[in-house]
């Protein structure tokens, strides 16, 4: 028997490198599956046919008219009398009006001069409010 | 040496077995390759500032049925990295939609552009015949809104 410490360990020095290749496939397979990549995303609108025009009654339409300065001024049906308010508010006002008149139609109207993202805050309003009838138009002059 | 009907018998040294142990190196190999050899069909980024909305949400589209139309600031119109006149829209538009109907059009609009420009681009569309439109917002978050 020899000294103690100079026995030879039967266990092999090296990390084993047979399942390195099995271990890498596992690793690949796991971010193959959890990577997603970014969707597109947005305010999703449907548009008109070409020939379609419905005529809709005046007293069910609720015109916001968008303006170069952002503010936005609601008009409601035939009615004469205005009222400014902020692009937010649109929202509250929408949901007050809708359950008044459930077949209220949103006519935005926007100026040919706003910044496009006056228009977008006003139609998040309305989306945020669940409303689905939104017509989007230019003001005429 | 006692060898039996000629040495026909004899043990082949070769193995009969295909040799497995570069298998993985040619699968990373061929993994490789195609990763390298893969291009995805993406358009030029613009620099364009978003427009923000809380309502935004994600389409639900596969990316061929998504077609980007950018409108840059000065009112300048891209389709697939090009440039094309604001009258010409509609005209380019109407034949991919006539051979794909799931069609949805992303206006990818910066958020100062004149209103007038968005709306030639609808005008467009609604002459193509396409009727989903995506106005391309990113998320508001309620941070900002409440420091405006």
């Amino acid at each position: 028997m020899a000294v103690m410490g100079n026995k030879k360990s039967k266990v092999s020095d090296e990390i084993p490198s047979s399942s390195m290749a099995d271990i890498a496939f596992l690793l690949l397979i796991f971010f193959l599956v959890t990577t997603t990549f970014p969707k597109d995303k947005g305010l999703a609108i449907v548009l008109p046919e070409s020939e379609e025009t419905v005529e809709v009654s005046q007293k069910n339409i609720l015109h916001i008219i968008v303006n170069m300065d952002g503010r936005v001024t609601i008009k409601r049906g035939e009615s004469q009398q205005e009222q400014t308010v902020r692009a937010a508010d649109v929202e509250r006002i929408w949901r007050q009006d809708v359950t008044e008149n459930p077949l209220l139609i949103a006519a935005v109207k926007t100026h040919p001069e706003a910044p496009y993202r006056f228009m977008i805050d006003v139609l998040d309003a309305l989306q945020s409010a669940g409303s689905e009838r939104i017509s989007i138009q230019m003001l005429e002059s | 040496m006692a060898l039996k009907s000629g040495g026909l018998q004899r043990k082949s040294k070769a193995s009969h077995d295909i040799p497995s142990s570069s298998m993985a190196d040619i699968a990373f190999l061929l993994l490789i390759f195609f990763m390298v050899s893969t291009v995805f069909q993406t358009d030029k980024n613009r620099n364009i500032e978003w427009a923000e909305a809380e309502a935004t949400e994600k389409i639900d589209e596969k990316q061929k049925n998504i077609l980007n139309i950018w409108v840059e600031p000065n009112g300048d119109v891209y389709i697939s990295d090009a440039l094309r006149p604001l009258d010409q829209v509609s005209s380019i538009i109407a034949p991919l939609y006539r051979d794909n109907r799931n069609l949805v059009v992303s206006i990818r609009s910066d958020r100062t552009v004149p209103y007038r420009f968005v709306d030639a681009v609808q005008q467009e569309l609604v002459a193509a015949g396409v009727v989903r439109v995506v106005f391309a917002t990113e998320l508001e978050r309620n941070i900002t809104r409440e420091r405006r």
